[in-house]
């Protein structure tokens, strides 16, 4: 059953993409996304430290620190958060290692309909 | 001598002196009388039995002589004068003492009664003596002679030898190595075009081993020069793509959230055809760049069913897909899954198709699908009321890495070859079922 309110980080590079997705789940009425973004992996892990998230979504193309490490490191700290990954790229070489190592992918661009059903799959899954 | 020819002694005697460092020859016999000698004036004197070449045995025990029995020559070396003798002992034996020429010398005897009567007596052991001075310098002179000049010859032969093998080996085998060096540095360099021309033995085939490498070398360049390309123009493709598509994501968003707070409808139509606009922004942008750069699955979300439902809609219109009865269901709700849109649909197209022409008359084609949640999969069930698949062809089918070939194989095996082949790319499982009374089954299981 999903739950009533949502913890949610999100890391990207892409001011556009933060400021859209909060918008997106802000505006839901059923339930209440709490929502808090960073532009880099290093600050992801801080937060993810120092707070409980439900869920994390995660650019797939993160410079720096590879997403795939922040995802394993998250998992580390902790495992209970569940991780999906955004993907912009075209390319089906490495969606498959994204869809091993994460619970979920979200293709970019995607709408505000389907960012509230992948994190409902993810979370009720 | 046992022909007393004394001139022909004399002679000899006097030819071999001067030769091999001989300074004096003599012949004595057992009475120390000198017979003969290359010093005349010495002849027929005799030697004092005190003499070395007597005392050898007159003066020593028998066991000390120097002559023990059938003793060959003796030799003993001077250090003061720097001379080697040799001495040879002259043994009677039976040819002496009974030779004719003795005979005739007692004839001689017989005619001339102031000689002795005999020469030898054969109770006599030793007859004489033939002594020979010898220069033991000259010997030395000799010796090192002879050392030198087989010291000189071995070099020389050593050198013969030595040149000869550099010559072998620099035609045989220098020559075809440095080539062979010379066609490495070339290949490191990345030349492949010049050929190392081959020769004969192991060398000509390790030449021709090279070259055949030289070849594979430049093809497999080729080969990646072309990957490489395609690599370069993917990955540009990916790039471009991920930035159109972060920031079509905001404007999709934003438009659809600016669309829910409006309350014109004038401006929430155009709002939603911005909407429209973006997302035919979006299908394009995903046509075109997951265009064949490398023939794998562009994942995207997909509605199965509603592709299930796209096929069966298109084929309606064929004339023998009318008399085919289709069902379609779904079991609970569905989620959307990760897969390449086109290959599916050409997958599930082919599919449908193959059992249609298996029902020529008319039948039921049945498609299932079903979540199932704890597996986080989607099974989706095809059957028919077509023929059943050839026996040899579905066992290779349910084999795992099973291959059909594309000749001789029947339309639905290869159909359900390649469809089993899109169903692993991506990552999903397949399960065929052929019953000749009721049809084919093929059980399909995708992630979700």
């Amino acid at each position: 059953m999903m739950p009533k309110s949502v913890k949610i980080l999100v890391i990207d590079e892409h001011e556009i993409i933060l400021k859209s997705i909060s918008r997106a789940l802000r505006s839901s009425q059923e339930i209440l996304y709490d929502v808090t973004t960073t532009n880099t992996a290093i600050e992801g892990l801080k937060l993810v430290r120092n707070n409980i998230y439900d869920l994390v979504l995660i650019d797939a193309f993160l410079s720096g620190m590879s997403a795939r490490e922040t995802v394993r490191r998250i998992k580390n700290i902790s495992p209970l958060t569940r991780v999906v990954y955004m993907y912009g790229h075209t390319s089906g070489n490495e969606i498959v290692e994204y869809m091993e190592t994460g619970d979920g992918i979200l293709l970019k661009p995607f709408n505000t309909e389907e960012i509230k059903s992948t994190i409902s799959r993810i979370l009720i899954a | 001598m046992l022909r007393n020819r004394r001139d022909e002694i004399t002679k000899g005697i006097n030819d071999i002196v001067g030769e091999h460092g001989i300074i004096s020859v003599r012949i004595l016999n057992h009475s120390g009388v000198i017979k003969f000698s290359s010093n005349e004036a010495e002849i027929n004197k005799h030697i004092s039995r005190t003499d070395e070449l007597c005392t050898n045995c007159h003066y020593k025990k028998e066991s000390e002589s120097i002559y023990p029995a059938n003793t060959a020559y003796s030799s003993h070396f001077h250090r003061d004068s720097n001379l080697i003798y040799t001495s040879l002992p002259i043994y009677n034996s039976p040819t002496c003492y009974n030779a004719d020429c003795h005979e005739s010398a007692n004839n001689n005897i017989a005619m001339n009664n102031s000689l002795p009567k005999s020469v030898h007596d054969s109770s006599q052991t030793i007859l004489g003596f033939i002594e020979m001075k010898v220069s033991a310098k000259k010997i030395m002179a000799d010796l090192n002679r002879t050392r030198i000049e087989l010291i000189t010859l071995t070099i020389v032969i050593a050198l013969l030898a030595a040149g000869i093998s550099y010559i072998s080996i620099t035609l045989l085998v220098g020559r075809p190595v440095k080539k062979m060096v010379e066609g490495m540095q070339r290949v490191a360099e990345g030349n492949f075009n010049e050929e190392i021309p081959p020769g004969k033995g192991e060398l000509g085939f390790l030449a021709t081993s090279f070259n055949l490498m030289q070849k594979k070398l430049s093809s497999a360049q080729t080969r990646l020069i072309e990957s490489a390309k395609l690599a370069s123009i993917g990955k540009l493709a990916n790039e471009i793509a991920n930035e159109i598509n972060n920031p079509l994501t905001g404007i999709i968003i934003y438009v659809e959230s600016l669309i829910n707070r409006s309350n014109d409808e004038e401006e929430r139509r155009d709002l939603e055809l911005i909407l429209s606009q973006a997302m035919q922004i979006r299908d394009n942008v995903r046509n075109i760049f997951s265009g064949n750069v490398e023939k794998k699955p562009r994942f995207t979300t997909v509605d199965i069913m509603a592709i299930v439902r796209h096929v069966v809609s298109v084929l309606g219109n064929l004339s023998n897909f009318k008399s085919i009865q289709t069902n379609i269901s779904t079991h609970n709700d569905l989620p959307a899954i990760l897969a390449d849109p086109e290959m599916i649909e050409q997958a599930i197209f082919a599919l449908f198709l193959a059992f249609s022409e298996d029902m020529p008359t008319g039948g039921l084609l049945d498609v299932n699908a079903e979540y199932i949640e704890k597996d986080k999969k989607i099974q989706i069930k095809f059957m028919d009321t077509g023929n059943a698949i050839p026996e040899n062809e579905w066992l290779v089918l349910t084999e795992e890495k099973g291959e059909l070939p594309t000749t001789g194989t029947s339309k639905i095996g290869l159909t359900l070859f390649v469809f089993k082949q899109i169903i692993e790319l991506h990552r999903g499982k397949i399960a065929f079922e052929s019953r000749k009374e009721e049809g084919k089954l093929v059980v399909v299981l995708l992630p979700a």
